[in-house]
């Protein structure tokens, strides 16, 4: 499903001190696969994460996700790939505060030109699955972490994507939390969705269900 | 619309974060607000203008005697009766009258009560005035101005003028003019041609000059060379030129407001684009995670578009429904007496509410487009945010 | 200063202009380097920047575009009022040709308008395609349209400057009026000839529409677009004026008229504008925008039916044609 093929990342190319994120990255995922991606904090981790979800672009190499090349998108079809194809669990949940569970989950049908009706419905669904439907209708800023997270999760999911992307996903929660997203998660693939976590989180050395670990460090990929 | 999902996302985004654009909002109504009552009155004070002209009579003649303006002789009328297609030919005696002790003054007009008045309002005044009262002894009319001032000096019924030959003649006040001629019969008193000509000690035979109107408006070039051939002395006015001196007067006070509003529509401009380049800047993150979630940077120039419109149009019915309020219903306090000037007798004027579409949309055009344009910028800065922005 | 100059219209006018200008300029400023420098191809900073940039030339473009939607009834109504202080002036008839700049000015803006539709219209196809294929035709495209917008802006100040409130201008009877055998049609067409041509024409654009003839839909959209112009003038208008010998674009534009002028040739602009967009979005970049086309129908019917209405109501209230 995802092939990335000798992917380099750098940073300040223009600038005396360069720096290289990615170097030299390859790597193959098949659909239903969960992937681990674990690594301390620099080791790149983040930053394949930003390319596959085309919130970046690399500075050499190739993504081809489902046979479309992403690396190179015009930003109308680059939006239109996050949008449809892309669940996106960042690690500081990164909701908008002002608004509420369901509005802030609305948020990416909104350039599809469905009608508002059709969307609260997938909204409502979305928030079903995630267990957090009963405060749609709650601010951001009045949720605790694990509702948070939920939501997060909810809006990943509004899209009905393929694959979901998290970030350090349980950086910011507690065991019984964590616990319940990696519940989720399992749920997820049973779906059939295609999943790759990046954390440093010892709590995905044991999962539930099957997957792939793969050790980043400083910008490559030392153990599969 | 209703069921247009942008929409409704948009006006949670204005909604929920109203804080950030009350500033803007505040300076526009304001500058709206001042502009839109300016044009108001401009525009309300033509048309009286206008009106208060067309019940004025067509002509009038003087004499002119190199130049200088001197008495006209009576006999004058006679003549000008002659010709053909004139009517309400009426004489007048007219001056202004200095009431000593505040250097204010009156404009003296007499008119012969029981001729045809060539002044339209004049003459359906007189129908409703009972004359027999009104002659039994020395009476007249004032206009609003002079009423206020008189029984401010406790004259309430009656004025004694002071003649040039050092005694007094009392005049009762027997009416006031209608309200709504204040534009230009503020300081008038009429009364009747031979107390006029006492109070201005003159001559029996002669008047100040002779008013009269010409029904057919084709005549009008004609009756002019007539009467210049009858009397080669005779200064001749006609109404046009009085309505077009008064009005590019209004012109050039409504331009001149509109140059020192480009100075403050510059301020303004200045003032939006460093408060939306502030604002925007704030909302990276926000929209960066819009971006992250797939909207593209036409979608976010669609949002920050329609949010600049919204806006827009709030603050201009705002400022235009207040300017209404403040100068069609309070009369414009304070902004009046710039237009109307106060040297003399104050004055007060109802405004007669007028509308034009060409005023709301010229100023609608002067306020949009800066604002527009200096948000323009900030607006594209903000949409082509990188969506990585949200994973800082 | 110049009496023209100071009334509110034409300072809110030209100061629009200016800023229109201004921002157009900033446009202009960047666009040389994206076309040199623009290479999709590249992964570079550079390239992401140019990208960026664009984004920034298309939204001035499509700001402006709108205003000028806005400006041009703006401008006809502008020197609709200016006939009150130019003497011999009844409408914007005479103050148009009050001098040689009027007519070549409404008719560029004209053009502009039409031609940045197209530059929107092949903006938006650059941006749907994969791999921005028409980036740089259409900056060029853009820069050759910010060459007749600097013509244009010179020419508004020449126009403005240039009206006298001392020189008579000659009221539109003169200028339009067929008194004595002056303003004969072209090719000697009389009233029937030209109604029958208006129809056929129309017929003609609706078919050619159906049937997506590209070339066909160019020619007989322009061609309907001038046979329209004097069909209005010295046929239809007279029916809005209810006066045979009442002949002119402008007059029906004012208040007396209910502002109808803006109506018609609105609906006349826009249906052909529509037209030559689809049928060369069609014909040039392969594109079938089918809503576009429906538009243009819709547009160009109803003109039609509006002339037509006028003088069917005045045929029912009057029982006589003019």
């Amino acid at each position: 499903m995802i092939e990335i093929e000798n992917i380099h990342k750098i940073f300040n190319e223009k600038s005396s001190e360069p720096f290289e994120a990615l170097k030299s990255i390859t790597l193959h995922i098949a659909k239903n696969e969960a992937i681990i991606l674990s690594g301390v904090s620099g080791s790149g981790k983040s930053t394949l994460l930003s390319l596959i979800a085309s919130l970046d672009k690399p500075s050499s190499g190739k993504i081809v996700v489902d046979g479309e090349l992403i690396s190179k998108l015009p930003d109308l079809h680059a939006s239109h790939y996050r949008a449809k194809s892309i669940g996106f669990i960042f690690q500081h949940f990164n909701l908008l505060e002002a608004l509420s569970v369901e509005e802030n989950i609305i948020a990416p049908l909104i350039p599809s030109r469905l009608d508002i009706i059709t969307i609260k419905k997938q909204a409502q669904e979305s928030m079903q699955r995630a267990g957090i439907a009963h405060k749609a209708s709650q601010t951001i800023r009045e949720l605790s972490g694990g509702e948070k997270q939920r939501c997060a999760i909810a809006r990943a999911l509004v899209t009905d994507p393929k694959l979901i992307i998290c970030d350090e996903p349980t950086a910011n929660l507690d065991k019984a939390n964590s616990l319940k997203f990696i519940e989720i998660l399992s749920t997820l693939k049973a779906l059939g969705k295609t999943i790759i976590v990046a954390t440093h989180d010892p709590i995905f050395d044991t999962l539930p269900f099957e997957s792939r670990l793969i050790k980043m460090e400083d910008g490559r990929i030392v153990d599969e | 619309m209703h069921n247009n999902a942008f929409f409704h996302f948009l006006s949670l985004l204005l909604f929920k974060q109203k804080n950030k654009h009350i500033g803007a909002i505040f300076i526009s109504v304001i500058i709206i607000f001042l502009l839109s009552s300016v044009l108001f009155i401009s525009s309300s004070l033509q048309k009286s203008l206008q009106a208060t002209l067309q019940n004025q009579p067509d002509f009038t003649i003087s004499r002119l005697q190199a130049g200088r303006a001197v008495d006209t002789p009576t006999e004058w009328i006679e003549k000008i009766v002659q010709i053909d297609g004139v009517s309400a030919v009426t004489p007048r005696v007219y001056g202004r009258y200095f009431f000593a002790p505040n250097e204010n003054s009156f404009l003296i007009v007499g008119v012969d009560f029981f001729d045809e008045q060539s002044n339209r309002s004049l003459q359906e005044l007189m129908e409703t005035t009972d004359l027999k009262s009104f002659f039994a002894m020395p009476s007249m009319l004032v206009g609003e101005g002079v009423q206020k001032f008189m029984s401010a000096h406790y004259y309430s019924d009656s004025f004694s003028f002071k003649l040039p030959n050092g005694s007094f003649k009392k005049v009762a006040i027997a009416q006031q003019l209608p309200s709504s001629t204040n534009l230009i019969a503020n300081d008038m008193i009429v009364m009747p041609l031979e107390l006029a000509k006492e109070i201005f000690a003159m001559e029996e035979e002669s008047i100040t000059d002779i008013a009269l109107n010409v029904p057919n408006d084709a005549e009008w070039d004609t009756i002019v060379g007539k009467l210049h051939l009858l009397f080669y002395d005779a200064q001749v006015i006609d109404k046009r030129e009085i309505s077009k001196a008064y009005k590019s007067l209004y012109n050039y006070k409504g331009g001149l407001f509109l140059i020192l509003y480009l100075i403050t529509i510059i301020t303004f401009m200045l003032i939006l684009y460093q408060r939306y380049s502030m604002v925007y800047s704030a909302e990276k993150k926000e929209i960066g995670i819009l971006r992250a979630i797939g909207w593209s940077i036409q979608d976010i120039l669609k949002l920050k578009f329609y949010e600049t419109l919204v806006i827009v149009i709030s603050s201009f019915i705002l400022g235009v429904v207040l300017a209404y309020i403040f100068v069609f219903i309070f009369d414009a306090p304070l902004l009046q007496e710039i237009f109307l000037g106060g040297e003399n007798l104050a004055n007060s004027v109802v405004f007669v509410p007028t509308i034009e579409f060409g005023i709301l949309g010229s100023l609608f055009l002067f306020f949009a487009l800066p604002f527009f344009a200096s948000v323009l910028i900030p607006v594209w800065k903000i949409a082509v945010t990188p969506p990585k922005e949200a994973m800082l | 200063m110049n009496e023209v100059l100071l009334s509110q219209e034409v300072i809110v006018y030209l100061l629009s202009e200016s800023l229109l200008f201004g921002l157009l300029f900033v446009a202009f400023i960047i666009t040389p380097l994206l076309i040199k420098r623009w290479n999709f191809d590249a992964f570079t900073q550079e390239q992401f920047r140019l990208e960026n940039r664009s984004y920034l030339v298309m939204s001035i473009v499509f700001f402006v575009m709108a205003l000028k939607i806005l400006l041009l009834p703006y401008f006809v109504y502008t020197i609709d009022q200016l006939s009150d202080i130019v003497p011999g002036a009844m409408c914007g008839a005479g103050i148009i040709k009050a001098n040689g700049y009027g007519n070549p000015l409404l008719l560029l803006k004209i053009i502009i308008l039409f031609l940045s539709g197209f530059w929107m219209t092949l903006n938006r196809l650059d941006l749907e395609a994969k791999a921005y294929p028409y980036t740089k035709r259409k900056l060029w495209f853009f820069l050759f349209i910010f060459m007749l917008l600097s013509i244009e802006f010179a020419l508004d100040i020449l126009y403005f400057t240039h009206i006298q409130t001392t020189n008579p201008v000659t009221c539109c009877s003169v200028i339009f009026g067929q008194m004595g055998g002056s303003n004969a049609l072209f090719l000697g067409l009389d009233t029937p000839m030209l109604l029958l041509l208006f129809y056929l024409l129309f017929v003609l654009l609706v078919l050619m529409l159906w049937s997506k003839n590209s070339l066909g839909i160019i020619v007989t959209s322009l061609l309907f677009l001038f046979v329209a112009y004097y069909s209005v003038v010295y046929f239809y208008g007279t029916y809005i004026y209810e006066l045979p010998t009442h002949k002119c674009p402008f007059c029906m534009l004012q208040q007396e008229y209910y502002f109808i002028g803006y109506l018609v040739w609105g609906l006349l602009l826009v249906g052909v504008f529509m037209s030559l967009d689809y049928a060369i979005s069609r014909w040039l970049w392969k594109r079938d925008a089918l809503r576009l086309r429906n538009f243009a129908l819709w547009a160009l019917s109803l003109f039609v039916l509006l002339c037509s209405l006028f003088v069917v109501v005045y045929y029912s209230k009057n029982g006589v044609l003019l």
